[in-house]
């Protein structure tokens, strides 16, 4: 029997402020086999995102173990988690997170750059593929909220990596615009054999393998 | 050129930010180079006072007393008595009262000499040439420097030389204390002398120094000939180099004890006023220091807040690049460099503002009374001092950013709003 891709076993994540303990994940354990394409979602505040910035190596959890490819994620140190993430993980987040002074063809080449390998060609072929081409030396503001997103798609696949984790990557666009890009992401991770992890507040995407719910932290069976 | 956007693009109404906390890093960074320029001058003026003063040196010298010279026996004029230092100073005595403090014997006479048609009033100076040497200054400008076991060879200025007619390996008569002459053989042409503790200049001679109110010029030779000469031991002055600073009190002391009995023979020290300007020298470093501080704990710690405002607000881009798979270092470089960047451009500014405005001497008679006017200077000290301002001010500002972006979770800062 091989190994899941991702392993979560007994992952639990607190946080503690000045006046409250917020149990963000608790005792939580799933698998993902290499290619998964699994919807997790979930209530605000339930820790998806958590469960996410946990297998991006971005958080640590308090208690539990995180494998993703063999690789014991919560244990990275800083740099070792930043190289992990240059070359296994995408990452599409809400908020797009580009940055603003660079055009869209330089957003797509930093995590090439993070990996000392930058490659205009093949970030001009990912802005292509997201339908960008045309809009490569405009600058984010210069882009509608649809169009950030795209730029943010090719540039998580930018290394080719074998993860790509989207948070809510539809949640600040419109209805068409979040249509258009839920459809680029899963089409794009698909044609590509990537494993995808998305988090999501639609319920109505089907095209998902297995959907899972979190609720307060915990990991219920997928909704129905 | 993307680092270069990276870095130093996209700051919106934050750039304005980044020029005030400039401007102020500028004004505060000349504020401080000048207060230290000021301290820097005060230091060159105390060092050079050190080496010009030498207040490790207690200078013993035989009373100024009238005696009776020769005037050209061509002309018409009378016999002049001329001020010279006595030959007071038993140099057993000295060294009994010195101990192992090194002695620099000196025999200052004052002679007429003959030689052929002319006629010349001339300052002849025994000295012990090794040690002599490393308190006075002399250049060579043909032939050599005395030796200790030289006999009856001379020394002498240009001016000196060429007013007696003498080269290298010339020759000229000096009388002796028993009426016969001495003649001294010209080894060496000096074309420039310092020499320390030089006696007044109390009569006409060639002088390279026409102007100096000290003797800057004459024929020297060793202490053996000039007892030849003198007809005698006792010394007309000496300087007695302690073995550091702080002995010359114990010193001086010392020595007013041997010669107490001879009113002719006075301890003269330099320590005092040395000590004097010490103090002018450490109230000038307390005030312009204290100016420095606190100039840079209030206008340094503003540019650092502003500085902190625009670190605040790029918390976030550099929190992507880390979440892209940059390493920590390649994260926060771009926040690294771009405030290095512009911490020095203010200090850089600040200094050459500084350096072109600061007066070229300063004086402040009430603090520098003894040290005197200083010439405000910039050095290594100061340079340092505005690059270190520039880094504590940058590190201030990024300390917090830093601190969260590298030891906290990257998570969190993505998640911050920004502000």
């Amino acid at each position: 029997m091989t190994p899941a891709f991702i392993s979560l076993r007994s992952v639990s994540k607190t946080y503690r402020s000045d006046h409250a303990t917020v149990g963000a994940l608790r005792e939580v354990s799933l698998e993902i086999e290499k290619g998964g394409f699994v919807r997790l979602s979930g209530p605000s505040g339930s820790g998806k995102t958590t469960l996410l910035n946990i297998v991006a190596g971005l958080d640590r959890p308090d208690q539990g173990e995180v494998f993703v490819s063999g690789i014991d994620v919560g244990r990275l140190s800083g740099s070792r988690a930043s190289k992990y993430r240059a070359e296994q993980v995408g990452m599409v987040f809400q908020s797009y997170n580009l940055i603003p002074q660079l055009t869209a063809l330089e957003n797509v080449l930093l995590p090439m750059i993070a990996l000392g390998r930058a490659n205009q060609g093949r970030a001009r072929e990912l802005l292509d593929l997201v339908g960008l081409a045309d809009r490569s030396d405009h600058n984010p503001s210069q882009l509608s909220g649809g169009e950030q997103q795209r730029v943010a798609v090719a540039r998580a696949l930018a290394n080719d990596p074998a993860l790509v984790l989207a948070d809510e990557p539809t949640g600040n666009l419109d209805d068409q615009s979040a249509q258009r890009v839920m459809g680029l992401l899963t089409r794009v991770v698909r044609e590509h054999g990537k494993t995808l992890l998305l988090v999501t507040h639609e319920r109505d995407l089907q095209t998902a393998q297995t959907s899972l719910e979190l609720r307060g932290g915990v990991l219920m069976s997928a909704p129905e | 050129m993307m680092w270069v956007k990276l870095t130093f693009g996209g700051y919106g109404r934050r750039f304005v930010e980044a020029l005030a906390a400039a401007i102020v890093l500028a004004a505060t960074s000349a504020t401080v180079a000048a207060s230290l320029m000021v301290v820097a001058g005060a230091r060159n003026t105390l060092t050079r006072a050190i080496h010009q003063d030498r207040p490790d040196v207690v200078e013993v010298k035989s009373r100024f007393n009238r005696a009776l010279f020769e005037t050209p026996r061509s002309g018409y004029l009378p016999p002049l008595t001329i001020p010279v230092y006595e030959p007071l100073i038993d140099p057993a005595e000295l060294g009994t009262a010195t101990g192992d403090s090194q002695v620099v014997r000196r025999q200052s006479l004052f002679r007429n000499v003959v030689n052929g048609d002319s006629f010349l009033n001339m300052y002849v100076f025994g000295i012990d040439p090794d040690v002599e040497r490393g308190l006075s200054s002399f250049s060579l400008a043909r032939g050599r420097f005395l030796r200790r076991e030289d006999r009856a060879v001379a020394v002498l200025d240009q001016a000196s030389a060429r007013s007696l007619g003498v080269d290298i390996g010339g020759t000229f008569p000096v009388r002796k204390a028993d009426g016969t002459d001495l003649q001294l053989t010209v080894v060496g042409i000096l074309d420039r002398l310092e020499l320390r503790g030089a006696p007044p200049r109390s009569a006409e001679a060639p002088s390279l120094r026409p102007d100096s109110t000290f003797v800057s010029s004459g024929a020297f030779v060793n202490i053996q000939t000039s007892e030849d000469i003198f007809g005698r031991e006792t010394l007309t002055d000496a300087l007695v180099i302690a073995r550091s600073t702080s002995d010359v009190p114990a010193l001086v002391a010392k020595l007013q004890e041997a010669f107490r009995l001879e009113p002719g023979i006075f301890i003269t020290e330099r320590y005092s006023q040395y000590q004097r300007k010490v103090r002018d020298f450490a109230l000038t470093l307390t005030l312009f220091s204290a100016m420095s501080i606190a100039t840079l704990l209030l206008a340094g710690s503003f540019a650092a807040n502003l500085l902190h405002d625009i670190y605040v607000e790029r918390r976030r881009q550099y929190a992507t690049l880390l979440a892209l798979g940059f390493p920590p270092a390649m994260g926060i470089a771009p926040a690294v460099i771009f405030g290095l960047a512009l911490g020095l451009a203010a200090v850089a500014i600040g200094g050459l503002a500084a350096s072109a405005f600061v007066p070229r001497t300063f004086a402040m008679p009430s603090l520098m009374a003894d040290l005197g006017p200083t010439e405000p200077t910039i050095d290594w000290v100061v340079v340092c001092s505005m690059v270190a301002i520039a880094i504590a001010a940058v590190s201030v500002g990024l300390a917090s950013t830093t601190v969260q972006l590298l030891r906290g979770p990257v998570a969190a800062t993505l998640s911050e709003a920004s502000p």
